[in-house]
Formats: C-alpha cells, structure tokens, sequence
C-alpha cells in the first residue's frame, strides 16, 4: 500500500511538471545561401516554429523569406546579399537563449531578428547586450521596450500603447464599468497589468477582474462572476483559442454586455473559432486587417498593400498581423544597413537604427529614439469590430 | 449569491467535470487492463478532435466525421499498444509508463506536422441557444456531454461486469500470469483495452471541440486533468472515475466563485493531494490488498 500511495503521487507531480513544460523539438536551422558576390550580411531569426506560439512562427518566415528574396534579387544591401540564419526557438525561453548564443558566437551575425514571443525575446538580453548586437524582437509585450535596452527594437504596438487605446474606446462607447477577463500567460498578465494602471486615466472603472489557464476548456464559472458584477462591457485580453471559447460561454450565460479585445483576437481562428458569437466583437489594433485604414491613396497604405498583394500572390493565403511584424522587423534593419556608412558592424548598425525616423512599414510609421525603442504610437491602431465573419473599421 | 447562481456554478463545474471524466475513464481502462497509467490519453483525446476536423473538412456529415475520428483514433490506439508497448511488456510498469509518455510526445509532434500548428473547431451537435432552467442556463452541448458519459460509464460497467471479456480485463488487472494460466489471451485484452481507452478519449475529444476548438497541443492539459479525475475518484473503477471528474470541475467552479480564478487550479491540485494522502485508493475506490 505504502508503494501505491508514493508511486501515486510521484505521478501526479510528474504529470504536473510534464503539463507545464510541454513536448519541445531540438532547433532546426535552415540557411537561404544567396549566389554571393560581396560577403553576404548574415542575420539571424530566433522565432517560434514550434510549441506553442507555432502559429506565429510560420506567417513570420513566410514574410521573411519573401523579403530576403526580393532583397537579394534587386541587388541586396549597398552589393551585398543577405543571408538568413533560423533558429526555432519551440517557444521556450532556455531555447532561445542557446539560439542566440549560437547565432552570435559561432554564426557571427550583425543582427537578430525575434523572437516571437515576450519570454523567449527577454531570455535573449543578456547575451545581446554582451555581445552588442542589434536585436529587432517581434514579440507584443510591454516589457520589450519598457525595460529599455540600448541593443533591443520591437515591432509590435505593445500593451501598453494598445490597452489605453482600448479602454479609451470602451468609455467613448459610453461604457464605463468593465468586466476584465485575462489569461495567465505572458500576454495576458503584461496586459492585465496595463488595464489596471491605466484604467482610471482612460475613464473606466474595472468592476470584476477573472484570470483564466491557457488550456482550460470552460470560462462558464469566470463569466458567471463578471455577470454578478453587472459591468457595461467586457474586455477580453488574451492570445490564443480560450478567447473563443469566452466568446461562446457568454453567449450561451445570455451576456449582452459588448466584448472588446485587443491584437490577441486579431486572428482569423477567433473568429471561425467562435462563430456568431464573435459578431459584433470589437477590438482594437494594427491597420493591416483593413488596409483601408491606412488612408487610400497614402505612403503607408501603398506600402501595406504592396506587402498583402505579393504575400497573397506567394503563399494563397493574407497576412495576419503576425507577418507584418516581421516584414517591419526585417525592413527595419534592411533600412538601417543602407544608411550606415563604412562597414557594418553591430554596432553602427545599431546606432542607424535608433536613427530610424518616419520609416513606412505596414504595423505603422517607425520612429526610433534613445528613449523610445518601439517607435509606434496609438495613431498606427484602429478599432475593428466583427462583421458577418471578417473584420470592419468600428465607427 | 442567489440559489440560480450558484447552481448556475454548478453547471459549469459539472461541464468540465463531464469532460475530465470521459477522459478519466481511458485512464481507468487501460489501468484495470494492465495496471499501468498511459500518459499518452490526452493525445487521443487530442487525435479525436482534430482527426474529426479532418474528415468533417473533407466533406463528409458531422455524424461521419465524428465517426471516422473516433476509428481512426481507435486504431491509433491499437497500434501504438502493439507497436510500441507491447515488445517491452516484460520490461515493468515503469519503463511501460515512460513508453507511453514517449508516445504522446511523438503523437503530437507529427500532429502538428501533418495538420498544422492552428486551432480549428467543429460545429455544435445541435446548433441554438443554450437552455434556460430556473435561471440557470444550461448549454446544449453540455447535455451532450453529459449523455456521453452516462452511455459510457454505463457501457463500461455492463462490460466489466456482464461480458466475458469484461472478466478477462478484470483477470488481467490481478495478475497477468494468472490469467494466462486461465486461458485468457491477455495480450489481445491489452491491445483492446488501449483500442476502447483511445476511442472513448477520442470520444471526448471530439465532443469538446465545438465548445474549445481543437490543436495539436490539447491534449496535455485534457490528460492531466483527466489523470487527475481518475486518481481522485480511484483507478480501475469507472463509476469512480466519474465521480472523480465531477468533483474536480466542480472544485474549481466553487474556487472561482468563492475564491480565485488565478488559483482555481492549485486548488483542486491541493485537494487532489490530500485525497491522495488520506485515501490512497481514491475516494470510491476500494483499496486493492496484496495477499502474500
């Protein structure tokens, strides 16, 4: 009996620890060799093609790839080619940190593009700012560029642009309370953390406050509690399949309080995900869902649907915003290395793309300073809202 | 609180619950058979959802679908037993054990890569509002999943109880040897012990989706809390299992209600732990005694 009980337990913390960490794959790597003519400018991606940001790792190759492509056939960058080293990253944080000492010490990159997400672009700081290495992270969190680092550049319209843009929107709506729904992983918590500072400044007052695990099946018992709470509306700030499936449970609980949500839900699967509960869903984020947003006729419109076009000609399917951050990510540092002078080495690099000032990219209009390391502002986002199964520009 | 509140928790308990028993009872199966926990349960839990997004894209009607996904899940399980178990059943629980988790790893693994990293969803059983009931509101495809887990504990039951084969599990659970002796064909319960574990998993797998979405990577999570189901209520029996999976969800609906979301996992994980300490059987199981 006394053999059962521990084998028992034993099982059950290692069922535990197993469900926490997950199945990962060794990294593969993969390097698109130009026909070089000058030494070829080696940049290394740190994204993940595996795990459980997968989804984001794909569209964001995809977009690489094709730019590296188009690069190198105009000619490449001031003659020379440039060529990609891949890293995956299989969302883990010890991961991407082995990437990026293998991109820097054996590969002797000028420059790392990723990662995909927030955990596995901080694991990579210490040995960026050893190395002195322009990292370019296309990770959403706050914490990217809030944590200032002289080497790290982030492309996304990070929480804490994009949640004030929201809650301002929700009190324009004339909704004042707000139920607030978050999941506990990375994202959730950055952005959780950003609704409860900014609240009272956008005019909001959260009156019921529920987390839930990435993973978890039902939301019914989380919902019941923000509906005790009698809120005006419901913001749901959170990245993954969960968001649909709180969409469906309030729908069902016979909630008719309006859902917001932020870049997180800006994802077709949302959306096929949660049916006609997702209708009249509004969230708020980058122009690239709508181009039209951008302002027809516009730099930055012909800019984004120059992108979308060639995107959709290449690979049959639109860019999500995940795409778009790595086409910013890679054109940002394609931008910089024509403009520094005299051999590009990391750290003049570096310095070209702090100088970075209105550069069109398709998730808005980059301006980089020594203070300001994400470049983007609440004029690049837009609030959406679900129509008849795809997106429209909210009024 | 008011009472439709609360019961409308219990509701809620009660759907997960339905979801972790379901897959506490491949857990039990297997376990009742060979005495082992098979790790990789969640990946058939997993390979029913997505299989049946698979047919149900190809065209063919939900019910089909939901068939075909079942049967092919089933004879993922079949094989995986032969294949993989079956060479090493000699080696012990442990290395038993260790095999499944192997397995699940590489079930997910060529998951995604046949069938890609995105979530996709399968339609409700039976499309419309949930159903209001005293207050309380009551989705349909909830009810689905209730009905799926009486038909199942109730099949199990009348299986272990009344067939021959359901005596020959039972055999087996006491001592494989022994039933060898009997006559019984204890490698082909086995091998359709795991075939039955991974068609009920598949089962819930696919019943789920409509309300979750389905991925690669849901079957970790799914495995966990069913294991954990099937620990609670006690291993080998399935109306314990049951239990088990009901008292989980509802654990975790009453935290959220009268505590914290952030710690409603923790919770019952907490209450799992001192069942285990208390009542190592489980808290219907009966304690198995080893006669020397």
């Amino acid at each position: 009996m006394k053999r059962t009980r521990v084998i028992l337990v034993l099982l059950t913390i290692v069922a535990l620890l197993w469900a926490l960490g997950c199945a990962g794959k060794p990294g593969e790597d993969e390097s698109s060799l130009p026909e070089a003519s000058a030494e070829p400018y080696r940049i290394g991606v740190v994204i993940s093609l595996s795990g459980t940001y997968a989804g984001l790792g794909g569209p964001e190759q995809k977009a690489i790839d094709m730019e590296v492509a188009r690069i190198n056939a105009e000619g490449g960058v001031n003659g020379h080619p440039i060529e990609i080293v891949y890293e995956d990253d299989a969302t883990d944080a010890a991961k991407a940190q082995a990437a990026v000492v293998r991109l820097i010490d054996e590969v002797g990159v000028i420059a790392v593009l990723g990662a995909s997400g927030t955990g596995q672009t901080m694991a990579m700081r210490a040995d960026i700012e050893r190395a002195g290495v322009p990292q370019i992270s296309m990770a959403g969190g706050s914490a990217v560029t809030a944590q200032l680092s002289e080497w790290v550049f982030q492309t996304p319209w990070p929480n804490r642009i994009v949640v004030p843009f929201v809650l301002k929107a929700m009190a324009a709506d004339g909704y004042k309370n707000i139920a607030v729904i978050s999941d506990t992983g990375g994202y959730g918590v950055d952005g959780h953390d950003v609704i409860v500072k900014s609240a009272a400044d956008a005019g909001v007052t959260i009156v019921a406050d529920e987390t839930y695990n990435p993973g978890d099946a039902d939301m019914t018992a989380q919902l019941t509690k923000m509906r005790g709470a009698n809120p005006d509306a419901v913001l749901v700030w959170a990245a993954g399949k969960e968001a649909a499936t709180i969409a469906k449970n309030a729908r069902q609980l016979n909630m008719t309080q309006p859902i917001y949500g932020g870049s997180g839900i800006a994802r077709l699967e949302f959306i096929s995900g949660a049916g006609e509960a997702a209708e009249g869903v509004k969230l708020g984020t980058g122009k690239i869902l709508v181009p039209e947003a951008y302002g027809e006729g516009t730099e930055e419109y012909e800019v984004a649907t120059s992108f979308i076009d060639r995107y959709t000609e290449e690979y049959g399917e639109a860019p999500d915003i995940f795409a778009g951050h790595a086409y910013d990510a890679f054109g940002l540092v394609v931008d910089a290395l024509g403009r520094v002078e005299g051999e590009a080495t990391p750290a003049a690099l570096r310095d070209a793309i702090e100088a970075t000032d209105g550069w069109i990219g398709v998730g808005g209009t980059f301006s980089y300073s020594a203070e300001d390391h994400n470049g983007l502002t609440e004029d690049d986002l837009v609030m959406y809202v679900i129509e008849g199964g795809t997106w429209k520009l909210a009024e | 609180m008011g009472s439709a509140e609360l019961l409308q928790y219990v509701v809620a308990g009660f759907k997960s619950g339905a979801i972790y028993a379901l897959v506490a009872l491949g857990f039990t199966l297997v376990y009742g058979s060979t005495g082992i926990i098979n790790f990789a349960q969640g990946e058939f839990f997993m390979l029913g959802g997505v299989l049946s997004v698979f047919y149900y894209r190809l065209g063919l009607p939900l019910l089909l679908a939901a068939l075909a996904g079942v049967v092919t899940t089933a004879g993922v399980g079949l094989a995986f037993e032969r294949l993989a178990l079956r060479p090493r059943r000699d080696a012990g629980a442990l290395v038993l054990i260790i095999i499944t988790i192997g397995g699940s790893m590489v079930m997910k693994s060529l998951t995604r890569h046949i069938f890609g990293p995105d979530e996709a969803t399968l339609p409700e059983f039976t499309p419309g509002p949930s159903i209001a009931f005293g207050g309380v509101a009551i989705e349909r495809q909830a009810l689905w999943l209730w009905g799926l887990t009486i038909v199942a504990v109730l099949a199990l039951t009348w299986l272990y109880r009344k067939t021959r084969f359901g005596r020959a599990m039972r055999a087996c659970s006491l001592s494989h040897d022994a039933a060898r002796l009997m006559g019984i064909d204890t490698a082909r319960v086995v091998m359709v012990s795991f075939g039955l574990a991974a068609a009920l998993g598949a089962l819930a797998g696919l019943a789920v989706t409509p309300l979750t979405q389905t991925a690669w990577d849901v079957g970790a999570t799914a495995g966990m809390k069913g294991f954990a189901a099937a620990i609670l209520g006690g291993l080998g029996n399935p109306v314990a299992s049951v239990i088990g999976g009901l008292v989980l969800g509802l654990l975790e609906s009453l935290s959220v209600a009268f505590l914290s979301s952030t710690y409603k996992d923790a919770i019952a994980l907490i209450v799992l732990l001192i069942v285990l300490f208390l009542r190592p059987q489980g808290l219907i199981g009966r304690a198995r005694r080893e006669k020397v």
